[in-house]
C-alpha cells in the first residue's frame, strides 16, 4: 500500500521544489537611477579668471563607505568669484550629469546658498521660466577673512514653486554644510 | 500500579521536554447517541462524518469515539434503524464532547446545529476571530482585523498598512500562515505588510508565544492562522457574496466564493473565491492623506479529491495590492522631517489636497503567488500521514517620487522572493494516551537580483527541521510537550556591487512543555513553558543603507548570533453561566534580542547628515498581561472588557526598549434583540476603546534636536509619544430573511466622533493625523443549490 504510493510523493515533491526555480526573467542589473553622488561647486574669480573647483562626493550613494571628497571652500577676501553647480552621478560608468535635468526641469527647483559667520555674500544669478531664481549660476563676493560654513541646498518643488519661497519649503535633493574660509 | 507509574513518567518527560500543538489531526470526537422518546442509549447507531468518510457504530453503551480529526467544521450523519436520521454540524478545535438525541419517529431529515463547547482544550495559549465577529471584520485588512485578540495590536504605516503586533513583537517573530503554509513574503521593514487576502479564511487565529513549534521555532512573538473552511462534501454549488463599503476613503470591497462537490465523484470537491477592492485617499478629522488610496485583486482556487484512506487537495493563490503611500510622509532629509514635525501638521499644499482615487508615486506594488500541494494516507487505525509541497513567489516594488519627470518610470526597489516547501508529517492516534504528531520540514529560498536602490542584497537560504509533538490527556489533566531541531543557512550573498558578505550557519533545539488543568468544568488554568530561537535574517546581517520612509540609515551586523527566547505563559479561563473570563500572563526572556540601536555620529550623506542605526543584541525582558471578560447581564444585554498591557526591558541598557505598543482597555456594551420573524440575531454595540500615552520609552538616543536657545541635544526619538486617546465605535447587526434567502447585514461607526488622534505605533504619526470618522456597511448572501 505504501510501496504504492511512494513514487507519487516522489512525483509530488519533485514538483514542488521545481516552483521554487521557477521564476521571473533576471533583467540586466540596474543600479539607482538619478541618484546624486557628486556636487562640484566650480569657482571663477573674475579678476583674475583663476579657476578651481569645491567637491563633495560619494560615489556609493547614501549609507555604505564614507564620501571621499567633502572639500572646504577658501576663497580670497574683498573678491568677486562667479560659481557654477554641477550635479554628478558617479555610480554609472560614465559618470552622469544631473544638472542638465534640473537645467530642464528649473521650474521645480531651486539651490540655496546660505553663508552662516563668514563674509560671504551669495546672489543667484539665473533664473526659470517663471523668472524665479533657479540658483545653478551664482555670484560670490567676500569680505574681511572670516571662517563659517555655506549651506548648499537643492530643493525639489514640483508644481509649488512660488516667489519668496525659504528654504524650508519642499523636499530636499540635496542639504550639505561646506566649511568656508575667506582667507589671504 | 506499573501502567499508573508509566504514565506518571511519560508525563514527567512531557513536562520536561514538550511543547503545545495546534491544527494538528489529533482531535478526538467522543459523545453518546440515545432514543428521544425513551431516553435509552442506541446501540449500533451509526455516526458518519461526511468530510472525512468515517463511519463509526456506538458500543453496548451508545458511547461513540472518532479518532485523529483535523480541526474545522464537520457535517455528520447519525442513523439507526427505526430513528429519524439526523444531521448536525460541529466545530472541532480540540478535543470534544457532543452527544446526540434520535427522534423515534419516521419522517424528514431534521437538522440540528451544534456549537462546539470544548471539554479539553490544548495547552497552547490563543484567541481568535470567527462568526459574528470576523464578519464585522470584513473588508479590513489581516493586520487591523486581529486587533481584537487582546495582546495584539498593529505597527502602522499610514493608513493603509498595518502589521500584526503579539505580545509587542513582529515581523520575522511573527509567523503567519496562510491556508497552513508559511508566508515567504518580505517581512522586514514596518511597511512591508502580510500579503494575505482576509477573505479566504473563515476563522483567524492567534497563538500567543512561541508554543507552537509545529511551523516553526522562530514564531517568538506568535503565530497567526489564516484558515480556510473545509471543502464541501454535500453534493450541489454553495456560494457567498461579501461586500462592504466604507465612508473614509470611499472604499468598496467584493469578494465571491462558488464551491461545490460533483455527485457523480463524491470524492471530487472544489472551490473559487476571489476579492476586489479600491479605496481612495483617507481623511483625517481636518484633512484627506493625500495619495492614500488602495487597489487589490485576489483569488484563489481549490480543489480536493478525497476519502477516508487517503486525498490530495491542491490550492493556489493570488495577492496583487497597489498601496499609495501618503505624499506627506515623503521627506528629503531630517531638516524635513523636523520642519514638519514642529509644524505640527502637513505643509499647506499636501493639506489643502482634495480627495482623489488615483494612486500615484511614492506607492508600492506587492504581488504574492501561493501553490500548494496537500496529500494524506490513513495508516490504518494508527494515524494519518500528510504531505504538503508548496511553493511562493513574492515581488514588492516601491516607486518613489521621481527626481525630475524625465526619469524613466521604473521602481526604486524590486525584489522577488521565491520559496519552495516540502513538510511530512505523521499524526498519530491514541498509543498508550499518547496522541502527537512527528514530522520534518524542509524549505529552500531564494531572493532574486535586486535592482536599483540597493536595500538588502540576493541570498539564497536553506531550512529543515524536524519536530515530534505529544499530548497526553487524563482525568482533569492535559499535558502536552514537544521538541524541535532546525538548521539554516543563509549562502550566496551578493550585491550588485563588490559588497563581500560571508555565508552564516546556524542550528539549534527547541522545546515547549505545559500542561492544563480542569479545576472545575468552568475553571481552568493552564501553563506553558517554551524555549525558541530565532537566527538573524538577511535585513539584520546585512542592510545598509538609507530607510527613506524612516529618515535613518541602517546598517546590518554581519555577526550577530541567533536570539533566544525563553517564555512563560499563564492562562485561566472562568466561564460559569453569565461570565467568560480570559485571563493570561506572559514573561519572556529574550537573550541577544536583535534591535536597531542608535549609534553616533550621524551618518553624513549629499542631503545631509542621518541618524545611524545599527543592528545590535542585547537581553530583552518582556511581561505583560491580556485579559477578557465578558458578562452577560440579562438575556439581552451583555458587557464585555479587555486590557492589553506590556513592559519591555532593555536589561543591558537598563532602560525601556522603544517602539513597544502602549497599554489598551477596551470596554464594550451590546444589546441582543432576539429573534423575529424576518430579523434574526439582531444586536446593537458600543465600544470604548482607550490607548494610553506610552511613557516608557528609552531616555537618550543619537537623534540631534536644536533647542530654541540654540544648544543640541540627543534624543531618543524625532518627537516624543502622541498622548492618550479614547474612540468611541458603533455597530449594529442582523440576519434579513427574503423568503428562505438570509442576508447579513453588518453597519459600523469607527471613530464616531471623529477624534483627532496619533497612535505610538503608527510610522506616520510625525507628518499626519490618524484616520477620523469611518462608517461601514457590510453586506454578506449565502447562495446554494443543494442537489437531493
Amino acid at each position: 500500500m505504501k510501496q504504492f504510493h511512494r513514487p507519487f510523493f516522489v512525483a509530488l515533491l519533485a514538483f514542488a521544489l521545481s516552483l521554487a526555480a521557477c521564476s521571473k526573467d533576471k533583467d540586466e542589473v540596474a543600479n539607482e537611477e538619478e541618484l546624486i553622488t557628486t556636487a562640484v561647486l566650480e569657482f571663477r574669480d573674475n579678476g583674475s579668471s583663476d579657476r578651481f573647483s569645491v567637491i563633495f562626493s560619494d560615489p556609493d550613494g547614501e549609507g555604505g563607505e564614507e564620501p571621499v571628497y567633502f572639500d572646504e571652500i577658501r576663497l580670497r577676501p574683498n573678491t568677486t568669484y562667479s560659481v557654477t553647480a554641477t550635479l554628478l552621478n558617479e555610480s554609472t560608468d560614465p559618470d552622469t550629469d544631473i544638472t542638465a535635468e534640473v537645467a530642464e526641469e528649473a521650474d521645480d527647483h531651486q539651490f540655496f546658498y546660505l553663508p552662516a559667520g563668514v563674509n560671504i555674500n551669495v546672489a543667484v544669478t539665473d533664473q526659470d521660466n517663471a523668472g524665479l531664481p533657479l540658483g545653478i549660476l551664482s555670484q560670490w563676493t567676500t569680505g574681511e577673512v572670516s571662517t563659517g560654513t555655506v549651506r548648499f541646498v537643492l530643493k525639489h518643488k514640483p508644481g509649488n514653486k512660488a516667489s519668496n519661497d525659504d528654504v524650508s519649503k519642499g523636499e530636499t535633493d540635496i542639504d550639505l554644510n561646506f566649511v568656508a574660509r575667506v582667507q589671504e | 500500579m506499573v501502567n499508573l507509574t508509566g504514565k506518571f513518567f511519560f508525563a514527567i518527560i512531557l513536562v520536561f521536554t514538550g511543547l503545545g500543538v495546534r491544527a494538528q489531526c489529533v482531535f478526538r470526537l467522543t459523545g453518546v447517541v440515545t432514543d428521544a422518546d425513551n431516553r435509552q442509549r442506541l446501540s449500533g447507531a451509526n455516526v458518519l462524518i461526511r468530510e472525512v468518510r468515517k463511519a463509526v457504530s456506538t458500543d453496548e453503551d451508545g458511547r461513540f469515539k472518532v479518532e485523529g480529526l483535523c480541526a474545522g467544521s464537520y457535517n455528520l450523519l447519525i442513523t439507526h434503524i427505526g430513528c429519524q436520521p439526523l444531521e448536525a454540524h460541529i466545530h472541532v478545535k480540540e478535543d470534544l464532547r457532543q452527544d446526540f438525541v434520535l427522534p423515534h419517529a419516521q419522517g424528514q431529515l431534521s437538522e440540528v446545529t451544534v456549537v462546539g463547547t470544548a471539554n479539553t482544550r490544548g495547552t497552547g495559549i490563543s484567541g481568535e476571530i470567527k462568526g459574528r465577529q470576523l464578519e464585522a471584520t470584513r473588508g479590513l485588512t489581516l493586520g487591523e482585523s486581529l486587533k481584537q485578540v487582546p495582546g495584539v495590536s498593529v505597527l502602522q504605516t499610514g493608513s493603509n498598512i498595518y502589521k500584526p503586533v503579539i505580545h509587542g513583537l513582529h515581523s520575522n517573530r511573527v509567523l503567519i500562515l496562510n491556508n497552513g503554509i508559511r508566508q515567504e513574503g518580505q517581512q522586514w521593514g514596518s511597511e512591508h505588510a502580510p500579503e494575505v487576502d482576509p477573505y479566504i479564511a473563515n476563522r483567524l487565529t492567534v497563538i500567543k508565544g512561541a508554543s507552537s513549534l509545529r511551523y516553526g521555532a522562530d514564531a517568538i512573538g506568535g503565530v497567526v492562522l489564516v484558515e480556510p473552511r473545509l471543502l464541501p462534501v454535500n453534493p450541489g454549488i454553495y456560494g457567498e457574496i461579501n461586500s462592504a463599503f466604507f465612508s473614509n476613503g470611499r472604499q468598496g470591497v467584493i469578494s465571491g466564493i462558488v464551491e461545490g462537490n460533483a455527485r457523480k465523484i463524491p470524492a471530487f470537491s472544489w472551490r473559487l473565491q476571489g476579492t476586489l477592492k479600491k479605496g481612495g485617499d483617507a481623511k483625517t478629522p481636518d484633512y484627506w492623506l493625500v495619495n492614500s488610496g488602495v487597489e487589490e485583486y485576489n483569488f484563489s482556487v481549490a480543489a480536493g479529491l478525497q476519502n477516508a484512506h487517503r486525498g490530495v487537495e491542491v490550492f493556489y493563490s493570488q495577492f496583487n495590492t497597489k498601496l499609495g503611500i501618503f505624499k506627506g510622509a515623503h521627506i528629503g532629509n531630517v531638516t524635513d522631517l523636523q520642519n514638519i514635525i514642529d509644524r505640527q501638521e502637513p505643509s499647506p499644499e499636501i493639506k489643502n489636497a482634495s480627495f482623489s482615487y488615483s494612486i500615484d508615486r511614492p506607492y508600492q506594488e506587492v504581488h504574492h503567488q501561493l501553490l500548494k500541494i496537500r496529500s494524506y494516507l490513513a495508516t490504518g487505525n494508527a494515524g494519518k500521514l500528510n504531505l504538503v509541497l508548496s511553493g511562493q513567489y513574492n515581488n514588492r516594488m516601491e516607486f518613489d517620487m521621481r527626481k525630475f519627470q524625465s526619469s524613466s518610470n521604473v521602481p526604486q526597489l524590486d525584489l522577488g522572493i521565491n520559496t519552495g516547501n516540502a513538510d511530512l508529517v505523521w499524526d498519530h492516534n491514541s498509543w498508550k494516551g499518547l496522541r502527537g504528531t512527528i514530522g520534518a520540514t524542509a524549505s529552500l529560498q531564494k531572493n532574486e537580483s535586486y535592482k536599483q536602490r540597493l536595500f538588502i542584497p540576493n541570498y539564497r537560504a536553506y531550512n529543515a527541521g524536524v519536530f515530534l509533538i505529544e499530548k497526553w490527556s487524563h482525568a482533569k489533566w492535559i499535558l502536552e510537550g514537544g521538541l524541535r531541531y532546525d538548521i539554516r543557512s543563509i549562502y550566496d550573498v551578493s550585491d550588485n556591487q563588490a559588497g563581500v558578505y560571508d555565508d552564516r550557519y546556524f542550528s539549534s533545539m527547541s522545546g515547549s512543555a505545559g500542561f492544563t488543568y480542569r479545576w472545575r468544568d468552568d475553571l481552568k488554568t493552564t501553563l506553558n513553558f517554551s524555549s525558541a530561537w530565532r537566527a538573524p535574517q538577511v535585513n539584520e546581517l546585512y542592510s545598509d543603507g538609507l530607510h527613506h520612509s524612516s529618515a535613518r540609515v541602517e546598517k546590518g551586523n554581519p555577526t550577530l548570533q541567533p536570539e533566544r527566547a525563553n517564555s512563560w505563559l499563564l492562562n485561566f479561563l472562568y466561564n460559569p453561566s453569565k461570565w467568560d473570563i480570559d485571563l493570561g500572563f506572559y514573561y519572556k526572556d529574550i537573550n541577544d534580542f536583535i534591535y536597531l540601536a542608535p549609534t553616533y555620529p550621524p551618518v553624513l550623506t549629499i542631503r545631509g547628515a542621518f541618524p545611524a542605526f545599527e543592528y545590535r543584541q542585547t537581553n530583552a525582558r518582556l511581561t505583560g498581561l491580556d485579559l477578557s471578560a465578558g458578562y452577560a447581564i440579562t438575556a439581552h444585554w451583555k458587557a464585555a472588557v479587555k486590557a492589553s498591557l506590556l513592559r519591555a526591558w532593555d536589561k543591558q541598557a537598563d532602560d525601556w526598549l522603544i517602539q513597544m505598543p502602549a497599554d489598551r482597555y477596551e470596554a464594550e456594551l451590546q444589546y441582543d434583540f432576539g429573534n423575529g420573524k424576518k430579523l434574526q440575531d439582531s444586536y446593537v454595540k458600543i465600544n470604548l476603546q482607550q490607548v494610553m500615552k506610552q511613557t516608557r520609552v528609552p531616555d537618550s538616543g543619537n537623534i540631534e534636536k536644536q533647542l530654541p536657545d540654540g544648544t543640541i541635544t540627543l534624543q531618543p526619538d524625532y518627537a516624543p509619544p502622541p498622548g492618550a486617546y479614547l474612540l468611541t465605535n458603533a455597530e449594529a447587526g442582523t440576519k434579513l430573511m427574503m423568503g428562505r434567502q438570509p442576508l447579513f447585514l453588518v453597519l459600523s461607526v469607527n471613530n464616531l466622533f471623529d477624534v483627532a488622534y496619533r497612535d505610538y505605533m503608527n510610522a506616520f504619526r510625525y507628518y499626519a493625523l490618524d484616520m477620523g470618522r469611518n462608517i461601514g456597511l457590510r453586506v454578506k448572501i449565502p447562495l446554494g443549490v443543494k442537489k437531493q
